[in-house]
């Protein structure tokens, strides 16, 4: 019953951002239906097209269950983007670096994402649970410090730049690479997304089925309720703030061992913010954030193959994007027409 | 010497404007009860409409008109949905961000074929918005603790309730000074717009969160968080004459590391309103 | 006879499930101190705030000066010459004196900017009249919470007020600011303005009031001359004679052993004002002690101190012979210590939580329901919480449903089923019947009574002095942080108990 009142709330919300989405779409003198047909198909259509979303989607799903974990505790963690950055860097660091066999490699670079991005998730969550600072506010300022930090250690002054023009490390060795689910092509998914899912999971049953989880989603539910059943909010909340760091920061080591084999300056175009609408459209549950990241995923191939079409830009499911976002963030609308709708009837006043 | 000569402080006036202007519109959001992060987005979009309005009537006064309009409109849209939609602040914010970048790269694809740039338009003398900025922030000075809306202001932002029985409408105002806000961030991409002549998607470059962090720095104050503005202006300026010297990497960090340090409380208590970010709910009545 | 000010008619104002006023009839003079008597919930707060445009009335008319007037405002009410004086202060604790005072009423030269010089003008002027010694350039936070509450009055003297509504002025002041509070009054009522006093305090309603109207359960009982009552007579008004119903409550024989000590408690309140003072008591086997007390005198403090939320200044707190002083909630009930908490939706309860996971609140790490750290056992907790719902008789449609969509009764049995279950030596109970239907009040006195039988010691915390009478063994009376007084409820009656816990004389009977 939960499960399909969710549903139907993401639901309308994606309706209605999808509908406005239509609007501007005409208005524009865009072809709606042709832009609709050829979102499903480049997102769907074929093996190719699924296979371009589910790569879209990858480090959307690591940045979406970071999002997600820090809300649990009821916190907001909006720097996803910066502690990917960081756990980007430090994979690609330990791929170009270290000199140890395949898989064991691959390991060790996924932990050096990881813990990269768990330091920069717990300077927050210390300075929240510590001294009260804004988390909001501390994660996105160190959103940037991260990604100047990394842009430096790329820029031509920097230690680890490796390339004649570009801003970008070395090459990863082979032994450190994620290799891709199907035969070659940059536009495959790699071995990140199986790992993605496989962390979805683990999140999940963490959340739901470890006393460490119960207790994080007792401090965010109730503050009080949580201290009063023996909780040390404080180190929930740096907890889960760690943990936060650690998905996306493994976010950006499966992106950089998976599709770019090296550290690249800009490697991300926002992901970390894109986490945000994910972990919001799966109602910040973990399995839903797999389905959050397809469809996010979804609107960025089939944007591609709108382009390639001719039908219209590609960026038009960016608009579509921000659009369903804006409406799933105010669940209150829904339930707001619900209200105004009683209220006439209450008062015998009839329906328009 | 010689890097420290005037055209620096100048220099660094110009680049402090789109930040002082966000930072003063927060500052008024903020002091009200709303978080807005969406400042950043909603500069993007001034600069974009700006832009567009002013290509398409070669009228860069129209332009301005619209980049204001923009921005009070993106303003009305947090402010509904943080008050009377109880969205959160934070995501609701960040929801305005995320939309208008998709908007930035179509649109601009829409009207001039490129991703994410515009072609040259007719603008204003960017120093007409300087100063703009400089008397605005001084009237804002007085406006918050001189005058009785100011007053009231700081009522709905501290103790909603207080405010209510005094008959002060909290939600009202609140809507309004989230459309103030956003007109201000209007303004700061219309500056950033008429600066460079033409729009394009990377001019923003979290100068709207730089302005966030102008206002943490100067703690919820008109002229203090125009001074930090200015200093991180400066920084700026400074860095673009000593890129050989250090990293410009790392004095662009400043504001960032600066807003963690005065958030952290290591500088003595902030003026953090007391009921920031969190809904007035006004008793059945 | 003084000419009428205010007449409210016939009041009636409903809330979802609740009847606040039902018909309410009022008349408040100029120059006269009106009492408003009643317990917690009878329904004074919102008459009051019914009459400054807080809540609109369901039913009912307003006359003002002898005109029908409809108040949908604060602002409605200010304009028509009513202040309130609210029980928690509406005042911005970082601005000054002035702002606050001034705020949504200012005023102003060139009709642009404050007028500070004016405003600071006109604030001393009040103050000097009525004797309030108010500073209009004080910062309010650094302010007594005397001085605060005379800097809201002149508030509404300031705004031009004539009715004057003071709500619980007394409930928050210490005892030497009473009577500097009751020369503002009376000086008030000299200038020929209408007060309205609301109090649950008898002894200062006829101190100070000329008229006292009694609520009880939101209906008027009566409205008395204040020269012509008596404090027995007025008890009675406000506690009503109301039949409960009888419960088993047999002799049982203490072997005498204390289970619940504390030696010289005290405790700071969230504002770090003292509110436990020097607490020493005991709790035996088999023993149900009571403690009584207007809300607000520490009781709560108390409660939260012996479980651990909230560090004492000094004292011991031993269970069973054990010194158990401020050691986490998990300890405490680790040690045989469990806590029915007066707040049972923010604090007893995640409402978003299904029944099995509230069941288990407290024990997340305990066997069988959770395996070592990184594991719960979904099928435990489920059974678990079956096995309770079916024992305490908790009605839900299943244990995964959220608590959130459960009546307060079975809210409440969820959490004395959690925490009697663990075999308790020591039960806190907080407020456990508030709010609850008549079965729900049976079935949690049944309860601490099973627990008193089988041999705990039970800390009952209530503002029912019916229920305290009914099952305590033994009954303490806390007032301003302290014990001030201990008896047996059989020795005693509610008329001798409400005395004490209003400050009174000890020898009343």
């Amino acid at each position: 019953m939960k499960l399909l009142r969710e549903l139907g709330i993401v639901g309308v919300s994606v309706a209605l951002g999808l509908g406005v989405g239509a609007i501007i779409t005409a208005a524009t003198g865009y072809s709606v239906p042709a832009v609709f047909r050829e979102l499903v198909r480049g997102a769907f259509g074929d093996i190719y097209g699924f296979a371009n979303t589910m790569t879209q989607a990858t480090p959307i799903l690591f940045t979406s269950l970071s999002f997600l974990i820090a809300f649990r505790v009821g916190l907001f963690n909006i720097g996803a983007e910066g502690q990917l950055l960081l756990g980007g860097f430090f994979a690609a660091w330990a791929g170009f670096t270290l000199n140890l066999p395949p898989i064991l490699h691959v390991v060790v670079c996924l932990f050096f994402g990881a813990a990269a991005g768990a330091a920069w998730g717990f300077i927050p969550g210390w300075l929240r649970a510590r001294r009260g600072a804004n988390e909001f506010v501390t994660t996105m300022m160190l959103s940037y410090v991260a990604l100047y930090l990394t842009s430096w250690l790329v820029s031509p002054g920097g230690p680890y730049h490796g390339h004649q023009w570009a801003n970008q490390t070395a090459r990863i060795m082979s032994s450190a690479e994620l290799p891709r689910l199907m035969a070659s092509g940059r536009e495959l998914p790699s071995w990140g997304l199986v790992v993605g899912v496989l962390v979805a999971v683990i999140a999940w049953y963490f959340l739901f089925r470890t006393p460490r989880g119960y207790e994080i989603r007792a401090v965010g539910q109730s503050p009080l309720a949580a201290e009063y059943g023996g909780v040390d909010i404080a180190r929930a909340q740096i907890l889960a703030m760690v943990l936060a760091g650690a998905l996306a920061g493994l976010g950006g080591a499966a992106e950089i061992l998976g599709t770019h084999r090296r550290f690249i300056e800009g490697f991300s175009p926002g992901y970390g913010w894109d986490g945000i609408a994910g972990g919001l459209i799966a109602r910040a549950h973990p399995i839903g954030a797999v389905f959050a990241a397809l469809l996010m995923g979804a609107l960025r191939a089939g944007g591609r193959a709108v382009d390639r079409a001719g039908v219209a830009p590609s960026d038009l499911a960016w608009v579509f994007q921000g659009l369903v976002i804006l409406f799933v963030v105010a669940p209150e609308l829904i339930r707001y027409f619900k209200r105004i709708r009683l209220r006439r009837r209450a008062h015998g006043r009839p329906e328009p | 010497m010689g890097v420290l000569s005037l055209d620096l402080f100048v220099a660094a006036l110009r680049l402090a404007t789109p930040i002082a202007f966000v930072a003063l519109g927060e500052t008024f959001s903020e002091r009200s009860g709303t978080i807005n992060i969406g400042v950043e987005g909603t500069a993007l979009a001034g600069a974009l409409i700006g832009a567009t309005v002013s290509f398409f009537s070669q009228s860069p006064w129209l332009g301005l008109a619209a980049a204001v309009g923009v921005g009070m409109l993106l303003g009305l849209i947090h402010a509904i949905w943080c008050v009377y939609l109880r969205s959160d602040h934070v995501v609701a914010g960040a929801a305005i961000n995320l939309l208008v970048t998709g908007l930035a790269y179509f649109l601009t694809r829409v009207v001039w074929g490129w991703r994410g740039t515009s072609a040259s338009a007719p603008i204003l003398n960017p120093w007409l918005l300087v100063w703009t900025m400089v008397a605005l922030v001084l009237i804002s000075q007085i406006f918050l603790f001189r005058t009785p809306w100011g007053l009231r202001l700081r009522v709905v932002g501290e103790h909603p309730k207080a405010a209510d029985t005094a008959g002060i409408n909290v939600y009202r105002t609140r809507v309004g000074y989230s459309v103030l806000n956003g007109a201000l961030c209007g303004l700061a991409g219309a500056f950033l717009f008429n600066n460079l002549g033409r729009f394009s998607v990377g001019m923003v470059g979290g100068r709207g969160f730089i302005g966030i962090a102008a206002m943490v720095v100067g703690n919820y104050r008109p002229i203090p968080a125009f001074l930090a503005a200015y200093l991180f202006g400066f920084v700026d300026a400074l860095q673009m004459r000593l890129q050989d010297v250090i990293p410009s990497h790392f004095s662009i960090m400043l504001p960032y590391v600066l807003t963690i340090i005065v958030l952290a409380g290591f500088l003595g208590r902030a003026n953090v309103p007391a009921a920031l970010g969190k809904p007035y709910i006004k008793e059945e009545g | 006879m003084s000419a009428e000010a205010v007449r409210m008619e016939g009041i009636v104002k409903r809330f979802p499930g609740v009847v606040a006023n039902a018909g309410i009839d009022l008349t408040l003079n100029y120059g006269e101190v009106h009492g408003l008597l009643g317990e917690n919930g009878a329904g004074k707060s919102v008459l009051m705030s019914v009459l400054y445009g807080l809540y609109r009335p369901t039913e009912g008319q307003i006359y003002l000066n002898e005109r029908p007037i409809s108040i949908d405002s604060p602002a409605v009410a200010i304009r028509s010459g009513i202040g309130m004086v609210h029980q928690h202060f509406m005042l911005v604790p970082r601005l000054t004196v002035a702002e606050n005072m001034v705020v949504g009423w200012e005023t102003v030269r060139a009709k642009t900017f404050l007028d500070r010089p004016r405003i600071r003008q006109r604030i001393e002027e009040l103050s000097e009249q009525y004797g309030l010694g108010v500073d209009a350039t004080a910062v309010v936070e650094e302010l007594s919470v005397g001085e605060q509450q005379r800097v809201e009055i002149v508030k509404a003297l300031y705004r031009g007020a004539e009715v004057l509504i003071l709500d619980e002025p007394t409930a928050t002041l210490p005892e030497q600011e009473v009577a500097a509070l009751f020369d503002t009054i009376r000086a008030l009522q000299d200038e020929g303005k209408a007060v309205v006093f609301i109090t649950h305090k008898l002894r200062e309603a006829l101190t100070i009031c000329d008229q006292v109207t009694v609520l009880r359960k939101g209906e008027k009982v009566g409205s008395v001359p204040a020269s012509e009552a008596t404090e027995r007579q007025l008890t009675e008004m406000m506690v009503g004679r109301d039949v409960v119903f009888e419960v088993q409550r047999e002799r049982l024989e203490s072997e005498g052993r204390p289970l619940l000590q504390l030696a010289g408690l005290s405790a700071v309140d969230d504002r770090g004002v003292p509110a436990v003072d020097e607490v020493d008591l005991t709790v035996h086997d088999h023993e149900i002690v009571g403690v009584a007390g207007v809300q607000g005198n520490g009781q709560t403090e108390l409660v939260e101190t012996i479980c651990g939320l909230r560090k004492p200044r000094q004292g011991r707190v031993e269970v069973d012979g054990e010194d158990l002083t401020a050691r986490s909630p998990r300890d405490m009930a680790r040690k045989g210590l469990v806590h029915i908490p007066e707040d049972r939706h923010r604090r007893g309860l995640v409402l978003t939580f299904s029944v099995a996971e509230n069941a288990i609140l407290g024990r997340q790490y305990e066997a069988p329901f959770a395996a070592g750290r990184w594991g719960q056992s979904k099928r435990a907790i489920g059974g678990y919480a079956r096995e309770l719902v079916k024992r305490f008789n908790v009605s839900v449609p299943g244990v995964r449903t959220a608590v959130r969509a459960l009546s307060g009764g079975n809210q409440q049995r969820v959490i004395l089923a959690r925490e009697l279950d663990r075999e308790p030596k020591v039960v806190i109970a907080a407020q456990p019947t508030r709010g609850l239907d008549v079965a729900g009040i049976e079935f949690v006195w049944e309860q601490l009574l099973e627990m008193r039988r089988e041999g705990a010691a039970v800390l009952l915390v209530s503002m029912d002095l019916d229920e305290l009478m009914t099952l305590s063994d033994r009954l303490v009376i806390m007032y301003q942080g302290k014990i001030v007084g201990e008896r047996k409820p059989r020795d005693t009656d509610k008329q001798e108990i409400g005395l004490l816990m209003l400050g009174g004389a000890v020898e009343a009977s």
